[in-house]
């Protein structure tokens, strides 16, 4: 019986960047998927971070259109922006099919830089991340929130990110990568590409 | 291997295990199958169409064969098969987006030429209805292709909020001959004997009513106009270019053949720029996706175009005897038309496999 199911190369197991020692005088950046959600959105996680965190500063990229981000020269743009100009990233939004898919490249483009990197995204969309981001062969990390897909209100946002919530997005900025996040490490002698056949994920 | 695993009960159950179906069973792709669907082109079995989703699946014409077999298409059906996925891996078609998307679109495909008759394409009544074999495979056959090479699955990748029952089944010819106009491929650059296929991904359709009466020619169009809901924008941005990097959105109209010739004394053109100038909508009507700019528009304040310009509508006609007219849209991403190549032994398949769409009902002075 033949397979329907189309062959790929499969993605060099990669770790993830090491994370940040502590939030304190760290240069943040947020990035903007183009998707409307994601400027009231990160302009709430400014806010935030300048109420709790005073030392950090804050430095912005957004993409004109989310579909521009699967394009080699705009990933090369957000790596160079990540490495000169950043020490982590936060990244908004995933709250549909397609914004996510575009954070996690968003969000993939900041970690080969070096730098950790976090997308928010809808709790929704969930799993929708986790099967993304394994075709890059990351586990590139997510915060979820309950309910903000296209909520474009800042007064929304205000009530649901808190300084508290604010902190779990930093944790993974800061939390140490796990095993399975430095899963690549251990690999690294296999770099040579395989193919995935057909329903072997 | 055993015989539970090669029938259909047994592959349709493994192969929906493993996400590789539309959740309805499938013609087992065995190896004899495969092989006599491949006798359909001239191509290599191991050409890459396209390079599907974040995995970057590589859709060979192989596996597009072996979809094809599970989705019940015939040897013939190869040639269109071909074209249909090289418009869906076309960047341009956005192809990705729409099928991932919360937005729940579907793949339209509408044929065009003389692959329509060849084929049995039902362009007209119930054109885009259940009952004839080559509208209903080889949409089927093309949506299983794009998941099974981006590998998506509804919550995994694929997100459509509510979901679209028109995802894999919105595939109809335009019916040329009942048409006032030249057909959609003719307008998009194509010879009218080259054969087609125009990929659209659509999140509405909807139907209603012209009747005819005392009412006059502008009223039709009004009525297009009037049946055209806020939603159902047509922009382009600047950076949607051949890569595809932006946001177009348009209305394809599908007129059904009396209508259609109650319209014979307007081109296509003019009728379009009437729609363009002539659909307007208060602002707070119009949804975020877009529409044009008062100040631009000439327009007061209040009012916005409901299309950006006259490019962004199409119109086809389709279906049999009666007058009903149905608006597909906003489509997301460039519509997209390939032609049809033939094999050079077309005449011998054709005499070989068109058994497999004869039919005893529909004709008049038919069974």
């Amino acid at each position: 019986m033949y397979d329907p199911v189309a062959d790929s190369e499969a993605a060099e197991r990669k770790s993830i960047a090491p994370r940040l020692e502590q939030i304190e005088g760290a240069r943040i950046g947020l990035f903007d998927n183009g998707k409307p959600a994601a400027e009231p959105l990160l302009d709430v996680v400014e806010e935030r971070l300048e109420e709790a965190y005073p030392s950090v500063t804050v430095d912005r990229y957004a993409v004109d259109h989310l579909n521009r981000i699967k394009n080699d020269a705009e990933m090369d743009a957000i790596e160079a922006w990540a490495d000169e100009e950043l020490d982590a990233c936060i990244g908004a939004i995933g709250d549909c099919g397609s914004c996510t898919k575009y954070l996690v490249y968003g969000i993939e483009s900041a970690e080969r830089s070096e730098t950790p990197g976090v997308g928010i995204v809808d709790e929704g969309f969930a799993l929708d991340w986790d099967t993304n981001a394994r075709d890059f062969g990351r586990e590139l990390r997510y915060y979820t929130m309950p309910a903000i897909s296209e909520v474009i209100d800042r007064d929304r946002f205000r009530e649901q990110l808190t300084v508290d919530v604010l902190d779990e997005i930093l944790d993974e900025l800061t939390r140490p990568p796990t095993p399975e996040e430095r899963a690549a490490e251990d690999a690294e002698s296999e770099s040579e590409t395989t193919v995935v056949a057909g329903g072997d994920r | 291997m055993s015989r539970q695993e090669q029938d259909i009960e047994g592959v349709t159950e493994s192969f929906y295990r493993k996400g590789k179906t539309d959740g309805l069973p499938v013609v087992p792709p065995s190896e004899e199958r495969v092989e006599r669907m491949l006798e359909g082109t001239d191509l290599p079995r191991d050409e890459v169409i396209g390079r599907l989703g974040t995995r970057e699946g590589a859709l060979t014409v192989e596996k597009l064969a072996v979809n094809g077999v599970m989705a019940g298409c015939l040897p013939i059906h190869m040639p269109l098969l071909v074209a249909g996925a090289r418009a869906l891996a076309d960047p341009k078609s956005n192809a990705i987006q729409a099928s991932v998307s919360t937005g729940s679109w579907a793949y339209l495909f509408v044929v065009n030429g003389p692959i329509r008759r060849a084929l049995d394409v039902n362009s007209d009544t119930a054109a885009f209805g259940p009952g004839f074999r080559t509208n209903r495979t080889v949409g089927r056959a093309l949506g299983l292709a794009y998941k099974n090479t981006a590998r998506i699955h509804p919550g995994e990748k694929e997100m459509a909020t509510i979901g679209n029952p028109f995802k894999f089944s919105l595939f109809a010819g335009e019916n040329e001959e009942r048409s006032p106009w030249e057909p959609l491929h003719v307008e998009r650059g194509y010879d009218r004997d080259d054969s087609t296929i125009t990929f659209a991904a659509p999140n509405n359709f909807l139907q209603y009513k012209f009747e005819a009466g005392p009412r006059g020619d502008q009223e039709m169009v009004e009525s297009l106009i009037r049946n055209t809901p806020p939603h159902m924008v047509g922009l382009k941005t600047e950076t949607a270019n051949e890569r595809y990097e932006g946001a177009q959105l348009e209305v394809f109209y599908a007129l059904c053949p009396y209508n259609a010739q109650e319209l014979e004394a307007y081109t296509k053109a003019e009728i379009k720029e009437y729609i363009s100038e002539n659909a307007r909508r208060r602002a707070d009507e119009l949804s975020g996706l877009g529409g044009g700019n008062a100040e631009d528009d000439g327009l007061q304040s209040l009012w916005r175009r409901q299309f950006a310009d006259p490019e962004r509508i199409k119109l086809f006609v389709t279906g049999g005897s009666g007058r009903f007219n149905a608006a597909m849209g906003p489509t997301l991403g460039g519509p997209t038309t390939k032609r049809v190549e033939l094999p050079d032994n077309w005449d011998a398949l054709l005499e070989r496999y068109g058994d497999g769409l004869d039919r005893e009902w529909g004709q008049a002075g038919g069974g």
